[in-house]
């Protein structure tokens, strides 16, 4: 039980639901995926997006053992096509995303280890140096992370293991498929790295981290070269060593694949940079978020990127705010309007990058690492009103980024022959309410759940003091309704203190939301799902991947 | 505001030669304090594209040039901190007693706020240093404070020489003999670690000479050595190549570096804080050893419990080159008053307390001959004082730095961050314990269970 | 003939030089009557005297002004082209209760325990203390040694620097320590998030609370029992400040936290209140101004807490808050170092950066007397006061500034410390390099 639940919160969650597991576990189990009949589908009467800036109206894509078959206006549906009736409704070549950890097994954390013995020499494993561990090994194609990207319209991804410094290969897969082997499109696409230290051994900081790339580099460089002329004549020379590690620098020594490299802030991209200049070899930055002022040394270097689509948070503006004069603020107010403005101009340079790297002429492509799959199409619509022409940010969903991870043969666009990935909206994508019906990887059709939004239905009120019970704990639930503006808090016999919701929404006589808690220095979050029946709910909290469990309330009905 | 807007334009268009911009100046009718060459009342000081093109009374402006009027100010050259740790994102890497691999070029961080702050002290050079966690630490750099880049590489001082960090006494005895029970654990176990780490060095540097001269002998098809980044460091130490700044404070392990430099033909090497040098004076002298020192810190830990604020004073009387630095974010703004305190403890002279900080830290750092004094041809490094830097009432009013100004205290914004987080929340503040030494930054991980 | 003169002026040299060897070995301080004369006085109170006369006898000053006989017997110091100035006092420290900052064995000043109001500084300060000598012969002559730690962490005592005796030191004032629940960060390792700050803060400001209510019901039960409510230790020591007899020093710097204790303060009724450290004070200097709060700020040589805080800020802040009409003592805050003989050079970076010169002269002297209560003794120069001055040849905030003279409690204090005493050994140290 102790190396399944390391930490104290996972243990409390575990105690907290230890009946339930088991349960959650087999039904999980139980869930089944239907086998289509045919392997061959027909989108008719929709709008075609071949590649960015091109359009077909009323025109049918057909597609058959996973490759795209025909499309156009006139083209003959084969018999055996499921047709899928997509009247106004927009196709586009499916997304591909250059840096995530899509469908990547997270590894259990290792349980808090003794001070290592010398912590100055630790095993390569610890140190972070594992440069030849392959990603499909870790790859998972049950991973929800892979249902949640595609339903963004994402049907390919540039993945890595977890890790710090050197934790393996890229791979770039599609997200879709039954094995971790059955998604791989490309073994071995880069050697994934990162500026980022080992946790109380060496390499610990970044000044040590790259030193030590410079090490194995140069150790590589020799190594090979050696190895080449002990090749081409093994009389008379001490026979050379094998070595796993340095042995997985020899593409990228030969240029045969390139360094992926976490690029995210400013001085890291900096940092990759020099090592490129120092050592030569070819560069992806992915993830990178502050690459604006940079753009020039990023072009001459050569380097491939890949844009962040996590943004900070817009600030929501404050309507009540009355106009003062200048001399009648206090200094406190004039000093927190200048922060506002500068942390403003922050959130508003973070959103214009991609819009900065077009208008410098640079073809870039997109990562989702780190950003939260439900703001994607949000993200993209604000780089798009930051300047970021629509056709370039299509394009850098597809076209580009086919292109900087060479799949532009089989990827990008909607042609004949293209592996049949795409992705199917009821508006065109980038507008306001766009919302992916279909999804294709490989072929394969994935439907999307398209529930009407929330809409109350004029009887329910959520409003009021609800004292709430589960299994183990219970507590309150203050739910707030500012004209139909729905927040709240809900406090537990547990933990100490208030938590704030998130995500209040009342949908019919359902009501959802959901919350951040802090135990024993980790966070977790609960998601809520509740039916109101007058003064009383019943319904489940979810509490990640410990399950779920039912929940029930009765309001105090003078709070209403 | 014209300074945050061109900021503005820095971080938009991430212009990393802003940085380097060698900038023209006049600056007259200040009191100029050449460190190197008197007193000048009433005297110009002309910058042309970065450096001192001439020191003279009644210089007319050259056409376009700004003047700054110095009338009744001082003018002196710019404060150079030999013991900084600011502008770094990484001070220790702990993991082991020798990590003479490591450099703080991969490290610096332009963007810390404390080089504004250390700008408004007057600073315009420092000495950006590893902790001293280590027996034998990282490799430091030397940083011009060019404030408003977003370039790492702006900072550095172009062509300075190499240097590297070795620390004495608790530190590294406390961190990998008490953290890790790995040598060292005492006095004697650091002294074996840096004898054996040279002789490691010598041996590798030998290997690999031999392995060069095999390489031209045709079919020569033998396996090269492995290298080893840290052993080729300390090569270069021995071939004299980078200056070892010892972190050190009693006088039996300042004398014991002494004599393991001598037996290994290292001749340059410059002890930090050094709070018993004062003990050791005459043999740092005859050795040509030099000493950066605090004006005053003390009892902080035993080391240094035997010290005194005289030691500036007795080193400076005896013959050895000696500089005040500050280990320390807040310290290095008021580094004219850690030298005026010389004068109370010590009585040096105006021109001997000043050297202190200017062009006795160059010496210390290799760059005498390009900063520390106000004469022409040097870069124009340069601090404008309102009442004498000396004096408890001496305030910077510029720093200029190759001509740039990059502090204006009348006319900055208060808000002088070059980037800002857009997840900022305005209530943060944070408060530091005053009277620690800095040297052991990033390491506090190893004492969590530190029974000391 | 010349042959004996050398012969004597040797002997004379050798015996002058066992006489300076015996003084510097045993510095001894000495009482008696004392007559500065022709000396510039800086009274504070009351003005500036010049080719002036501070006489002292007993411990007291008799008498200050021109034109004074120096009475019969008094050992006459002339202090021509010299200045007296009142004896510095800071308003905060951990002398005596600290010796070497890395070793906890020689540090006295934070007991276990959040809520030990009966944990007295006074018990622990060591009258030999080597940071003592250090720091009075700079003209800091009298401190606050208090206690630290986390909410009721003890009361601090007034200590005058001579004296063999805790009781030979004590300067007539005690206050219990209150660390205010601080919603800022203690340093960049503080990596915990805002949300386990404030609820750290939060538990702490409840307890404080829970506290001090419980030593107001004990101040209830103790004035109804005529002083019988029972062996409460952590209550008794409270009762004073409840009374309102002692006050309640608390440290406080966060602005927001600052305001919070001022509530507080309103919300108990606590009625006798010093703030201290007060890094932010200026951010809310009128609401303190209006709470009639007294402030003992510092150390002034600090960082700003804020990066987007003004450069100087922390300078400024003393003086930003003088301003505003709140009541400022400035104290060094150099607890780590132990370099409380920097106390003139932090009031002279307020002077500096904004603040009144003669305020900030006030805010080492007088005002931490007032804030004391001890005025009626320490601060200024006055007759019938404690004879706590110094002597020197300038502005005692310039670092060029010698120090020629101290007395405390009318002792005169030889001008030796162990700092002095190296001086002395090394600056031409015998052997030099060659032993032989």
């Amino acid at each position: 039980m102790n190396r399944l639940f390391t930490n104290q919160w996972a243990r409390i969650v575990f105690i907290l639901l230890i009946g339930l597991c088991t349960f959650n576990l087999l039904w999980a189990q139980d869930e089944t995926t239907i086998a289509p009949v045919g392997k061959s589908y027909a989108l008719t009467n929709v709008t075609i997006i071949p590649s960015p800036g091109k359009k077909i109206e009323k025109g049918t894509v057909v597609m058959k053992d996973g490759l795209i078959t025909a499309v156009g206006t006139s083209v003959t549906i084969p018999a055996d096509a499921i047709i899928i009736k997509a009247d106004s409704m927009y196709v586009y070549a499916g997304f591909i995303d250059g840096l995530s950890r899509t469908g990547v097994t997270k590894p259990k954390e290792e349980p808090a280890t003794q001070r290592p013995k010398d912590p100055g020499n630790p095993p390569a494993e610890q140190a972070g140096i594992t440069p030849q561990s392959d990603v499909r090994s870790e790859l998972n194609s049950a991973e929800k992370s892979i249902t949640e990207l595609r339903n963004t319209g994402f049907t390919v991804s540039q993945v890595v293991p977890y890790g710090n410094f050197l934790p393996g290969s890229a791979a770039i897969i599609l997200l879709g498929g039954k094995s971790p082997d059955g998604m791989v499109l490309i073994n071995q696409s880069g050697l994934y790295s990162e500026l980022t230290g080992a946790r109380f051994v060496y390499p610990n900081t970044v000044m040590a981290v790259m030193a030590k790339w410079r090490e194995l580099y140069k150790n590589a460089s020799l190594t090979k070269s050696f190895q080449t002329s002990y090749a081409s004549n093994r009389n008379g020379i001490s026979r050379p060593g094998s070595d796993r590690v340095l042995e997985a620098f020899y593409p990228v020594i030969d240029q045969k694949i390139p360094v992926v490299f976490k690029a995210e802030k400013i001085l890291d991209a900096q940092r990759v940079l020099t090592l490129r200049k120092d050592l030569g070899f070819s560069l992806v930055m992915a993830d990178v978020k502050e690459g604006s002022p940079l753009i020039n040394k990023i072009k001459s270097s050569g380097t491939k990127v890949f844009l962040s689509l996590d943004l900070p948070d817009e600030v929501k503006k404050d309507d009540k705010k009355t106009e003062k004069k200048e001399a009648a603020k206090t200094f406190a107010e004039n000093e927190k309007e200048k922060l506002e403005k500068r942390k403003n101009e922050a959130i508003a340079q973070a959103t214009a990058q991609a819009s900065d790297f077009n208008k410098a002429g640079m073809v870039f492509g997109f990562s989702v690492l780190n950003a939260k799959t439900k703001d994607i199409q949000a993200n993209l619509r604000r780089m798009i009103a930051a300047g970021l022409p629509e056709d370039v940010a299509l394009a850098a969903l597809t076209t580009n980024a086919a292109k900087l991870l060479s799949l532009d043969d089989r990827l990008g666009t909607i042609e004949n022959g293209k592996i049949a990935n795409l992705v199917v909206s009821d508006k065109p994508y980038f507008s306001e309410k766009a919302k992916v019906q279909y999804v294709f990887v490989d072929g394969n059709m994935y439907k999307m759940d398209t529930k009407a939004p929330a809409k109350p239905d004029g009887k329910t009120v959520a409003k009021g003091t609800w004292n709430y019970t589960t299994e183990r704990s219970g507590g309150k639930i203050v739910i707030k309704d500012d004209n139909g503006s729905l927040s709240g808090t809900i406090t537990s016999t547990i933990r100490e203190g208030e938590t704030e919701l998130k995500d209040v929404s009342l949908d019919g006589s359902s009501l959802s939301f959901s919350y951040e808690f802090a135990m024993g220095g980790n966070t977790g979050k609960v998601e809520v799902v509740v039916k109101i029946d007058g003064d009383t709910f019943e319904g489940t909290m979810s509490v990640g991947k410990f399950g779920s469990f039912p929940i029930k309330g009765t309001r105090d009905p003078k709070s209403k | 505001m014209k300074n945050l807007i061109l900021i503005f334009v820095f971080v938009l268009y991430g212009s990393a030669a802003s940085a380097q911009d060698k900038g023209n100046v006049l600056i007259k009718n200040g009191t100029v304090l050449t460190i190197t060459k008197g007193t000048l009342p009433e005297t110009d000081v002309l910058v042309k594209d970065g450096k001192i093109a001439q020191i003279a009374k009644n210089i007319a402006a050259p056409q376009g040039v700004r003047v700054i009027d110095a009338k009744g100010l001082f003018v002196m050259p710019g404060i150079i901190d030999a013991h900084s740790h600011i502008a770094l994102d990484a001070i220790n890497e702990a993991t082991s007693p020798v990590t003479a691999e490591v450099a703080e070029s991969d490290a610096i961080n332009p963007m810390q706020i404390n080089i504004y702050r250390a700008l408004g002290g007057g600073v315009t050079t420092i000495h950006a240093l590893h902790g001293s966690a280590n027996a034998i630490g990282g490799q430091c750099q030397i940083l011009k404070l060019r404030y408003g880049t977003l370039d790492p590489d702006a900072l550095k001082m172009e062509g300075a020489p190499r240097t590297i960090k070795f620390a004495l006494g608790e530190n590294p005895t406390r961190v990998h003999g008490g953290g890790n029970n790995i040598v060292p654990r005492t006095r004697m176990g650091v002294e074996f670690v840096i004898r054996k780490s040279f002789s490691d060095a010598k041996k590798y540097a030998q290997e690999w000479e031999a392995y060069n001269k095999n390489k031209l002998v045709k079919g020569f098809r033998g396996a090269p050595p492995v290298y080893n980044l840290r052993l080729e460091t300390l090569a270069e130490i021995l071939k004299g190549n980078i200056t070892i700044h010892c972190h050190s404070y009693r006088a039996d392990e300042i004398f014991m570096l002494l004599r393991v430099c001598k037996d290994f033909g290292i001749k340059k090497i410059v002890f930090q804080h050094v709070n018993e040098g004062f003990k050791v004076a005459p043999e740092l002298a005859a050795y040509g050893a030099m000493a950066s020192v605090f004006s005053d810190w003390w009892a902080y830990k035993f080391e240094v419990y035997y010290s005194t604020a005289y030691n500036a004073a007795i080193l400076t009387r005896n013959g050895v080159v000696t500089s005040i630095n500050s280990d320390d974010a807040e310290m290095m703004r008021h580094l004219y008053l850690e030298a005026g305190k010389t004068q109370k403890y010590g009585s040096l002279t105006d021109e001997e307390a000043l050297a202190l900080i200017t062009i006795n830290p160059a010496k210390q750092l290799g760059v005498e001959s390009r900063i520390g004094s106000l004469e022409v041809g040097k870069d124009a490094d340069i601090a404008i004082f309102k009442n004498h830097p000396l004096s408890i009432y001496g305030v910077p009013q510029y720093t200029i730095v190759d001509g740039t100004v990059r502090f204006d205290r009348a006319n900055d914004p208060a808000d002088m961050r070059l980037m800002v987080d857009p997840k900022q929340n305005f209530d943060e503040a944070t408060f530091f314990d005053k009277g620690v030494d800095h040297c052991l930054d990033g390491t506090e991980f190893l004492f969590t269970n530190d029974k000391n | 003939m010349k042959k004996i003169q050398l012969i004597y002026g040797i002997a004379t040299a050798a015996l002058c030089a066992l006489v300076f060897h015996l003084e510097a070995q045993n510095p001894k301080a000495k009482n008696g009557t004392f007559a500065l004369t022709h000396a510039t006085i800086e009274t504070v109170t009351k003005g500036i005297i010049s080719d002036g006369t501070v006489v002292i006898s007993n411990g007291k000053i008799t008498a200050v002004g021109n034109n004074i006989q120096p009475p019969a017997g008094a050992e006459v110091i002339d202090c021509k082209g010299l200045f007296i100035y009142p004896g510095m006092i800071d308003g905060g420290t951990n002398l005596g209760l600290s010796e070497i900052g890395a070793d906890p064995r020689t540090q006295d000043f934070n007991e276990i325990g959040d809520v030990i109001p009966q944990m007295h500084a006074l018990t622990a300060v060591n009258p030999n203390a080597v940071a003592i000598p250090i720091t009075r012969v700079s003209g800091v002559t009298t401190v606050l040694a208090a206690p630290q730690g986390d909410l009721y962490a003890g009361t601090a005592a007034l200590i005058n620097l001579h004296g063999y005796t805790s009781e030979q030191m004590y300067a007539g004032f005690q206050g219990a320590v209150l660390i205010f629940p601080n919603t800022g960060r203690r340093g960049y390792f503080d990596r915990r998030t805002d949300d386990e700050i404030k609820k750290a803060a939060d538990n702490a400001l409840k307890k404080m609370s829970e506290v001090w209510n419980r030593a107001v019901q004990y101040q209830k039960i103790d004035s109804a029992t005529k002083g019988n409510a029972g062996y409460y230790p952590e209550m008794q020591a409270l009762l004073p400040v409840v009374k309102g007899e002692h006050p309640l020093l608390i440290e406080v710097n966060k602005a927001k936290d600052i305001t919070a204790a001022l509530k507080w303060v309103k919300d108990k009724k606590v009625k006798n209140v010093i703030l201290t450290g007060v890094a932010e004070g200026w951010r809310v200097a009128d609401d303190i101004a209006k709470a009639k709060i007294p402030v003992i700020t510092g150390g002034i040589l600090e960082l700003p807490v804020r990066d987007y805080d003004r450069y100087d800020q922390a300078y400024a802040n003393a003086g930003q808050m003088a301003k505003a009409g709140v009541k400022v003592a400035i104290r060094s805050g150099e607890n780590g170092n132990q370099n409380f003989r920097n106390l003139p050079y932090h009031a002279g970076f307020a002077v500096a950066y904004g603040m009144d010169k003669m305020e900030a002269l006030k805010a080492i002297t007088i005002v931490p007397a007032e804030i004391f209560g001890v005025a009626d003794k320490l601060g200024s120069i006055e007759t019938g006061k404690t004879a706590n001055l110094f002597v020197c040849d300038g502005d005692p905030f310039e670092p060029k500034t010698q120090i020629k003279q101290v007395f405390i409690e009318g002792w005169q204090i030889p001008l030796v410390s162990r700092q002095t005493q190296m001086y002395d050994e090394f600056l031409k140290r015998e052997p030099g390099v060659n032993k032989r």
